[in-house]
């Protein structure tokens, strides 16, 4: 399965009698109904591992390129109409800000190991609290409640699976309790946010910027005012997009399909 | 009023120090410079008036350190290619195969170990990216265990190594065109080419050529001959080249701490103070 392609539904599944895996690319399953799958005795696995390191540098890629306004700044370097660069076009320095990680799973945590070699003061929201090394070892604070993470961040992060729980984890009310001059970075799933809310709080100079590797839907229509917005960055869902990722998630995913062809025990099987 | 000016405080090269501007003011004691690079003023003219030269080179190495990143991460995970994509009107959604290249655990090449570059290799580091690097002189040992950086004496080796060659040298005559054709045939045609130094380093007619031909990966620039380039350089129209205005130090922090730094030595070069960062004429 790539891509959410084909959609799993009741029909796919009566079609297919002799189905016994279905290997998700990529770590998130939002897209996928587990308990359809496990009426029919159908295996799922997906990629949760592989897609780690390039999604918390494509979080960092987002984080850096949206303060420093990389791509005005790009536009502005190769416009015909640009005659020389003004001495009073700034950007936000990254080095020593600080940095408020939703969801400190495996991509969470690796995001927070890149930002403290910037110097990054490091904020944490979780379902659990990691463990004292864990912290100590990124200089990582937890904080019970996510207002707390909000109020202080020069930068929001957001990590977190998509689940019922953290849809529209993101809106109006946490969009206003963050800092004027923050910037939301989403490399999780667009439903995590309310859009609406976010399309909002930007024009209305609530927060400073947004960089979102996922909308919902994905693309989004091409008159979503979210398009024509000069401080938001979009990218297309390339979090995990990289020759050497996408070819050891092949290799993953045709193990996990050996393993529930044969009967074997499925290596990251999703239960 | 001429005869009143003891200091001049230098914000993007404006204004131009000359012998004219230099008879002019005959009760000048300081030129501070905003950011490290003095390239664009003549040393040896200013110092024959008397005349104390100063840069700021603390304020500006983690913000320059910082864009380097920026350029390094995007140029591999081609962000701006990838926004164009996503906000283009009647787009075809051929994500499946639009691939980068990763950072993390790949191998990163410093031309020019000063501040700026150690900061760099600081940051590199947590990406788990196997660091060389080449400088005029090697780095203390533990320096350089501190960053897991190993030294080459040799650009050669450096250039053939390297995923991403981060060039941050100072613009001397030394450094004039040191990446030209030779050393951009050394490098990996994979490899990817980053500039935060200034445009003159590079050998710009060669780096297109060599990006026409695929002979390296990519290019992302912050600074360029001159900036900015021609409206119609071929750089501008590359698909694999990220140009961008001289961002380095533009931030709201740095420019703040420029200036206090600057200050700093106007104010100790005009008390007869020992001076925290003078330059010399070498």
């Amino acid at each position: 399965m790539w891509y959410h392609k084909p959609v799993i539904n009741e029909e796919l599944l009566q079609s297919l009698p002799n189905l016994k895996i279905v290997a998700s690319s990529g770590v998130g399953i939002d897209h996928l109904d587990l308990k359809l799958l496990s009426s029919y005795g159908v295996k799922l696995s997906n990629t949760p591992f592989i897609v780690s390191t390039d999604t918390a540098d494509m979080g960092m890629a987002l984080m850096l390129a949206s303060s420093r306004r990389l791509v005005e700044g790009y536009q502005m370097a190769v416009s015909p109409d640009t005659e020389y660069f003004p001495a009073d076009w700034l950007g936000d320095e990254l080095s020593g800000a600080t940095l408020g990680i939703v969801g400190m799973g495996t991509i969470g945590y690796k995001v927070a190991e890149r930002a403290k070699a910037f110097e990054m003061k490091i904020l944490y929201y979780n379902r659990n609290q990691r463990n004292k090394e864990e912290e100590s070892a990124v200089g990582a604070i937890y904080c019970k409640k996510i207002d707390d993470l909000l109020q202080q961040s020069d930068f929001v992060l957001l990590s977190v699976n998509l689940t019922p729980q953290t849809h529209k984890l993101i809106g109006k009310r946490e969009l206003e309790l963050m800092k004027p001059t923050a910037i939301l970075v989403n490399i999780s799933r667009g439903l995590v946010v309310d859009q609406d809310a976010l399309v909002e709080a930007l024009q209305n100079k609530v927060i400073k910027a947004a960089a979102l590797d996922v909308t919902y839907p994905e693309p989004l229509p091409r008159d979503h005012p979210l398009l024509k917005l000069k401080n938001v960055i979009i990218t297309p869902h390339i979090g995990s997009a990289t020759k050497k990722t996408r070819r050891l998630m092949m290799e993953n995913m045709i193990e996990s399909i050996q393993a529930g062809l044969t009967g074997l025990p499925i290596p990251n099987e999703v239960l | 009023m001429s005869k009143k000016v003891q200091a001049i405080y230098l914000w993007w090269h404006k204004p131009v120090i000359d012998p004219e501007l230099l008879q002019s003011l005959p009760n000048l004691k300081v030129i501070a410079n905003s950011g490290v690079g003095m390239d664009h003023l003549d040393l040896k003219l200013v110092a024959s008036f008397g005349v104390k030269m100063t840069n700021a080179p603390h304020a500006v190495s983690s913000s320059t350190a910082d864009t380097g990143m920026a350029l390094l991460l995007a140029s591999a995970r081609r962000l701006v290619e990838g926004y164009h994509i996503a906000i283009s009107s009647g787009m075809e959604y051929c994500e499946a195969d639009f691939l980068g290249v990763e950072v993390t655990g790949a191998t990163l090449g410093i031309i020019g170990m000063g501040r700026i570059g150690y900061k760099i290799a600081l940051r590199a580091k947590a990406f788990e990216m196997n660091i060389l690097y080449h400088n005029r002189t090697r780095r203390k040992e533990q320096e350089e265990q501190a960053v897991g950086a190993t030294y080459c004496e040799k650009i050669d080796s450096l250039l053939q190594q390297a995923d991403f060659v981060m060039v941050v040298v100072s613009l001397t005559p030394q450094t004039h065109k040191l990446i030209g054709k030779r050393e951009m045939e050394l490098m990996k045609p994979t490899a990817t080419l980053i500039n935060i130094s200034r445009g003159a380093v590079i050998d710009q007619e060669a780096l297109v050529a060599a990006l026409q031909a695929g002979v390296i990966r990519a290019a992302a620039l912050d600074v360029t001959y001159p900036e900015p380039l021609p409206r119609d350089h071929a750089l501008l129209k590359l698909k694999n080249v990220i140009i961008t205005p001289h961002l380095g130090i533009k931030t709201h922090k740095a420019t703040y701490m420029i200036t206090e730094e600057a200050v700093e030595n106007i104010l100790a070069a005009l008390n007869g103070l020992p001076i925290p960062s003078e330059v010399l004429p070498s």
